[in-house]
Order: C-alpha cells, then structure tokens, then sequence
C-alpha cells in the first residue's frame, strides 16, 4: 500500500472515532454538557420580557429531578434549601426578578461516575457576576445526578466549604 | 530610463524583505521554530506558570483588585509550602496535574499541626503573636484556635481590616495547593 492510500486510511478511521465518540458520549462527557447547560438556563441578560422570565425559569428547571434537593450554605450569607423541582422554578423566576442581569459558569468540573453507571457526583466551581456587584461570586459544589428515563438529572446540590 | 528600471528592482528587494521577516529565510525552519515556541508557551501557562487575575479586595494592599499574577507551580515540587508565601488554592478536588481556572489567592499563617487564633486583630501561633510586615490595616478580628491537621495549611488574605464574614479564610488541604505566587 502506498503512502497516500495509508494516510488517507488513517484520516477516515480517526473520523471514524470522532463520529463515534460525538455520536455516543461517555456519561462524563454528558454530564458535563448537562451542567453547561444548567449554568446556561440559570443566566440570563437585561431586559428579559415576563414570557422570556417563566420559560427561562422551566428550562432551568428541567435539568432537575422532581425531588431535588438544594442546600446552600455560604459563610456570612443566611442558608437556604429548597425541595423539588418546583421551589426550583420558584427560586430561577425570583432570581430573575430582582437581579437585572446573571452570568452563571461552571470552569472546573470533576465528575466521577458511579460503578452502577446509572448516579454520578460531580464537584464544581460555580461563577457567578451579578449585574451591578463589584465582586464575583465563587463558590465550590458538590451536585449528585442520576440517570432517569436515560437523561441525566440534578437529585441534590450542595454547598462546599473550601477552606474550613 | 533608469528611473522606471529600478522601481521593480525596489519592489522586488521590498517584496524580498518582508518575505524574509514573516517568514525568515528558510521557511520550513521558521515553521519548525514556531511550532516549538507555542508548544513551550502552551505547556509553560497551562501546566507550570498560570496566569492569575485577582477579583476582589481580600489581598489588598499586596496584590490589588483586577491585578495580573502567575501561580507558579514548581517550587512546591522542591519543598513544601512555607509561611507567607502565598498560594493559589483550587476549589474543585485535584484532578491529575491538569490547572484549575479558578483559585483563591491567600497567604499561608499557619503550618501543619499548629493552632491558630486572632485575638485583638493579631495572627497568634500556638498562642504566639505572629510578626506580618504585609498587615497594613487596622483588625479587629477574634477567633478561637483552630488546630491544623498533618497536611493542612491556614490560609488567610493580607486585607483584615474588611468584616471577618466577608473574607474567605481557613484549613486548606495541601492537596488543593496548587503553587506559589509569582511577582
């Protein structure tokens, strides 16, 4: 075989590869696009209409499971828990309410999949900049997903204290 | 004549001079030469010398709000981390050798298996006052010792005048230390 057929082989078996890996995601890899996802639903820009608010608020909860459970706990700011997907939307609708403008991320993630392949507990670095505050926010989580109807959805998040 | 004769030869030499600085004289070597210089620049702030960008004020007047930094990552590689050097510190659990994007940016007061305290605005070591030059505001913090386990490290922000609630301070692990501060 010459050279050029060779070469040639090669690229079409790493095609080959890319498509199947892009075409059959790892859990990690949709997991990771699912948290993407939630830190995209959660932002939203100035001067959103009241119909933009509530179906932003819907998507955001839809990476939620129905008896999610949600407890933040941040030195210096008063608790919080929610239960259920519903406090969830509650919670994106108010968020949206009283906050002109939100820019979620999520540029450390770590997800470790459970041997069941069917429960995953990912710990991230949540970002956050508010419209109007001089200082970001950043703040460790720990968010524990389970596979669901073969989707991947949020059952608990937690705070993390970084340094105790 | 000899005027419209030398203007190719002019744009030409020209032509021939700005090829050589794009691309220099021997243009397979050029790229090889670059080829090698990004990949140096890639593994140089990827993996050893990250660039920082402080946000907020906690390590004000030391190192000032919006201020550009680097992490470097090997001198912990020769020696452990010793008291006031100040360190990057990842939030997410250590995954490889890959850098994380975002860290915290504090000075270590406390080694492991110390106690800390602040007592009357001072650092108090195994209940000695700690001398801090960097310390240039007034504090009035108070806290009860906290003793470091064998690979944990105190860490706090050279600004204690701001409430003590606003600050993020405390045991870090030495796994999450990810270098020393560089400039």
């Amino acid at each position: 075989m010459k050279w050029p057929r060779l070469f040639l082989l090669a690229v079409v078996v790493a095609l080959g590869a890319w498509a199947w890996i892009v075409l059959h995601p790892s859990p990690e890899r949709r997991i990771r696009r699912q948290l993407e996802g939630v830190a995209h639903a959660a932002s939203f820009g100035p001067n959103q209409g009241s119909l933009a608010k509530l179906a932003g608020a819907a998507s955001a909860a839809d990476f939620f499971a129905t008896n999610v459970e949600v407890q933040i706990d941040v030195p210096g700011y008063q608790g919080h828990r929610l239960a259920g997907r519903e406090e969830i939307q509650q919670a994106a609708l108010a968020s949206r309410a009283s906050v002109r403008s939100l820019t979620v991320t999520f540029p450390d993630i770590t997800v470790i999949v459970n041997a069941d392949q069917e429960s995953a507990v990912a710990d991230l670095t949540l970002q956050a900049r508010v419209a109007g505050e001089q200082e970001m926010i950043v703040q460790e989580m720990k968010v524990t997903l389970r596979k669901i109807n073969g989707q991947w959805l949020i059952i608990k998040v937690e705070t993390v204290r970084t340094l105790q | 004549m000899t005027e419209t004769q030398s203007r190719p030869g002019q744009a030409r030499r020209f032509g021939s001079r700005l090829r050589i600085l794009a691309i220099g004289r021997n243009p397979r070597t050029t790229l090889i030469r670059a080829s090698v210089l990004a990949v140096v620049c890639v593994v140089v702030f990827k993996l050893v010398l990250l660039p920082v960008r402080v946000e907020g004020i906690s390590m004000t007047p030391t190192y000032s709000d919006h201020s550009f930094h680097f992490v470097n990552r090997l001198p912990y590689l020769w020696h452990e981390p010793r008291r006031g050097d100040v360190v990057g510190i990842r939030l997410t659990p250590p995954d490889g050798w890959a850098a994380p994007h975002v860290m915290y940016f504090k000075r270590i007061i406390g080694l492991p298996g110390e106690a800390i305290s602040f007592a009357g605005g001072r650092v108090l070591v195994n209940g000695r006052i700690l001398d801090e030059p960097y310390e240039k505001g007034p504090c009035d913090w108070i806290a009860e010792p906290v003793t470091l386990g064998l690979d944990e490290y105190f860490v706090v922000g050279d600004n204690r005048s701001m409430p003590k609630e606003q600050h993020t301070f405390g045991k870090a692990e030495r796994s999450r230390i990810v270098g020393k501060a560089l400039l």
